[in-house]
């Protein structure tokens, strides 16, 4: 691999990698509260990934608006996953299997609903920026890939500075490690969770209209899904920060892989890596050892 | 007017009666105390009384408001506060946190209000943590303001949940066995605390504990459980006495 392959591959993977990121922290920030790993977070991913495409080809044709309204419906659409699938059972105080096959559930009955919808087809989304190529020296960058780091970057770091300062922040935060003493402190628990996944949603918003914006919108869109999984676990369940890092971390290692062994082998090779890295480090890189896990 | 009033309450898990037709009344400014042998149903008593366990049966009413069915957060806000068994500390937060957290229902800005930091948003978390420096203090605990809670030694988390709970500016507050764990040292530290705190902050207290020196010393009146059910309240010296006591419980010991 020669140089400049090396460091078009590496921008391209940073990029890629901060929407495994923002995956990671979706499905992490959910996991940290409820305890349980919610694939309906794929889902969600999906349902937005079409909005977007709907939004971007029939309403407005602006980027900007576009991606930003996708974003908000999509924290809409994870409160109201809460409310319909997960708050019944809570309540109910089920076991955390419930939730998990819930969440598996979702995840399916959605991929199902668009491929009854309107089949197996491929809808691309509009191009919204005409000069797709910048140049630096001999370089060649995807705007739409460096508009897509900015973003990433900028929505964790709002992120995460909203769980440092803010205090329904630091509820979440508290809600994390003990989700049944928070309501003892006078804070109401189900609005808490509602946050939480609306955080997850507007997440699973921006990563639809990325992953629509790269690769045309299909049913299967939401198992991408899967690659912000395995970053939240190689991270570390439990820590939102080892999860992100783990996302672009996954990005770079894939780009650059694709690059030297191609695009069939590299798969393989990074799950059989993600097995041996388990087995040598169960905990991820900064998380703690969970013995309930659903 | 008594401050809480628990009228015949019911709690059963799988068939099994942990809790049954508990009553109690308990004043302003007074300190209770409820003992029994293990699985009596002082906890679940407790997690009754917060919200934390729905009832089966009876009601119970805080300074005038019935709070049979009411989340636990909003019992919480009406001022009951408590502190646990096993201690629950919030260990992802610092120690000046875990205060502050449980201050934020003192907090009336909205969270778009705190995303752009607006004055009443800066005034409103000084005065918040201004608060939690002073309880810091107040139990000696100013040095590990920005250290995890788990990192602390256990009778320092004890103090600490007990700062967490007053932060809520309870008017009753609910002890589950702050004994348990401590040396004799501590223990008798931790009976002037709560003798300090219940004078300076007019608190009605109610503890649960198996710590028979600690509850024969503080409360003025103590109700005992066995398998769910009331058998004896009284006076301490009438407890000491009481042969049904006795029996069930202090039988071996004394």
């Amino acid at each position: 691999m020669n140089l400049n392959i090396f460091f078009q591959q590496l921008i391209n993977g940073i990029s890629l990698g901060g929407v495994y990121a923002l995956m990671a922290v979706g499905f992490g920030i959910i996991f940290n509260v409820l305890k349980f790993s919610n694939f309906s977070h794929g889902g969600v991913v999906a349902i937005c990934a079409y909005l977007g495409y709907f939004l971007a080809t029939r309403v407005a044709g602006s980027l900007w608006i576009t991606l930003l309204a996708t974003t908000l419906l999509g924290g809409v659409v994870g409160v109201l996953v809460e409310k319909l699938v997960f708050r019944p059972i809570r309540i109910k105080g089920r076991p955390l299997t419930y939730f998990f096959v819930n969440s598996i559930t979702v995840a399916m009955l959605v991929q199902q609903f668009f491929s009854a919808l309107w089949g197996y087809d491929y809808y691309p989304y509009p191009e919204f920026i005409k000069k797709t190529a910048l140049h630096i020296g001999r370089l060649v960058v995807s705007k739409t890939y460096l508009m897509m780091l900015f973003i990433s970057a900028l929505v964790l770091l709002g992120l995460t500075l909203f769980l440092r300062k803010t205090k329904q922040g630091i509820a979440i935060r508290a809600a994390s490690s003990d989700i049944w003493t928070p309501s003892l402190m006078g804070i109401n628990t189900d609005f808490i969770i509602s946050i939480t996944f609306f955080i997850a949603g507007v997440l699973a918003g921006i990563t639809g209209y990325f992953l629509g914006m790269t690769y045309t919108v299909t049913p299967f869109i939401g198992s991408f899904i899967l690659k912000g999984i395995i970053a939240a676990i190689v991270g570390g369940m439990g820590s939102l920060t080892g999860g992100g890092i783990a996302g672009v971390l996954l990005g770079v290692v894939e780009s650059l892989l694709i690059a030297e062994l191609g695009a069939a082998v590299t798969p393989i090779v990074i799950y059989a890596g993600i097995i041996i890295l388990l087995l040598v480090r169960p905990q991820g890189i900064a998380g703690k050892l969970y013995t309930i896990k659903a | 007017m008594a401050l809480l009033e628990v009228d015949s309450i019911s709690k059963s898990f799988g068939g099994v009666a942990a809790v049954k037709d508990f009553s109690m009344v308990q004043g302003r400014e007074e300190i209770s105390g409820i003992i029994g042998p293990n699985g009596a149903g002082k906890t679940t008593a407790f997690n009754l009384i917060t919200g934390v366990q729905p009832l089966d049966s009876g009601r119970i009413f805080f300074d005038g408001t019935e709070i049979t069915s009411l989340p636990s957060h909003c019992i919480t806000r009406l001022g009951i506060a408590r502190t646990f068994q096993n201690i629950r500390l919030f260990h992802n937060l610092n120690v000046l946190e875990n205060l502050m957290m449980a201050g934020g229902t003192r907090l009336s800005y909205s969270t778009w209000e705190e995303m752009f930091r607006l004055p009443r948003v800066v005034s409103q978390e000084k005065r918040l943590e201004k608060i939690a420096r002073s309880y810091l203090s107040y139990f000696h605990l100013e040095k590990y303001s920005m250290q995890r809670p788990d990192s602390l030694p256990y009778g320092l988390q004890r103090r600490l949940e007990l700062a967490r709970a007053l932060m809520l500016e309870p008017s009753l507050l609910l002890l589950d066995e702050p004994a348990a764990g401590l040396n004799p040292r501590e223990i008798h530290n931790l009976i002037e605390l709560i003798y300090k705190i219940k004078e300076e902050k007019r608190l009605s207290i109610i503890i649960v504990e198996h710590h028979m020196e600690l509850v024969m010393n503080i409360c003025s009146k103590i109700h005992v459980l066995d398998f769910g059910l009331k058998i004896a309240e009284g006076k301490p010296e009438e407890i000491k006495k009481n042969p049904e006591v006795l029996q069930a419980y202090l039988g071996e010991e004394v």
